[in-house]
């Protein structure tokens, strides 16, 4: 027999199976990232002392024309 | 202040003034010899070296001028919200590259004492100046 309700059933019953499918696809799809044990590290000690004396250059000129007898030549 | 007294004050002035400017004169005199010599040279650290055999008096000018480089350096260091070896490292770029003259002496880091050629310093990386 068939009747708007036993239709009805049947589509709900097919959006049910097929969410259900999709949703094992999407979780069997899923990468996982596992955080690292230890800490990332990224050493940028080197650069960052390369920018801080190329600022003080100037400075330095400064420093040694307004101290010239600490710069005998 | 009678007339007297002012020009007593001011030869007593004028006398101190020049026992205070004839004393680090000689001194410096020391060390810019020995830098012609090449007993004495600059440091990238920013700092005087003693690269040879000098007398006692040299090395003590060589101190106390390190000593006030230091406290410059200091100044610097604060002013800019840097290390004061920072300072200091940045000052030797300078004197390393454009005041050490050619038959002087320098030193890079702990290395070896070296004569300055004809051309330029090869200097540490870090000396890079900003374009």
């Amino acid at each position: 027999m068939i009747d708007g309700k036993s239709e009805g059933d049947a589509g709900r019953m097919r959006m049910m199976a097929l969410s259900a499918v999709v949703a094992s696809l999407a979780l069997a799809g899923c990468i996982t990232v596992k955080a690292p044990d230890k800490p990332i590290e990224i050493n940028l000690n080197v650069k960052v002392q390369q920018e801080v004396i190329v600022r003080l250059q100037k400075d330095a000129q400064d420093l040694i024309q307004n101290n010239p007898e600490l710069f005998p030549q | 202040m009678t007339r007297k007294t002012f020009f007593i004050a001011a030869a007593l002035g004028v006398l101190a003034a020049g026992a205070f400017l004839a004393a680090p004169a000689s001194a410096q005199g020391l060390v810019a010899q020995a830098l012609t010599a090449g007993t004495v040279g600059e440091q990238s650290d920013g700092y005087l070296g003693i690269a040879g055999t000098v007398s006692q008096a040299v090395r003590d000018e060589v101190s106390a001028i390190n000593i006030k480089r230091r406290a410059a350096y200091t100044d610097l260091a604060a002013k800019r919200g840097v290390t004061v070896a920072d300072a200091a490292a940045a000052t030797g770029c300078q004197t390393l590259g454009s005041r050490v003259k050619p038959g002087q002496v320098y030193r890079i880091g702990t290395g070896p004492w070296q004569t300055k050629g004809s051309g330029p310093i090869a200097l540490p990386d870090y000396c890079a100046t900003a374009g």
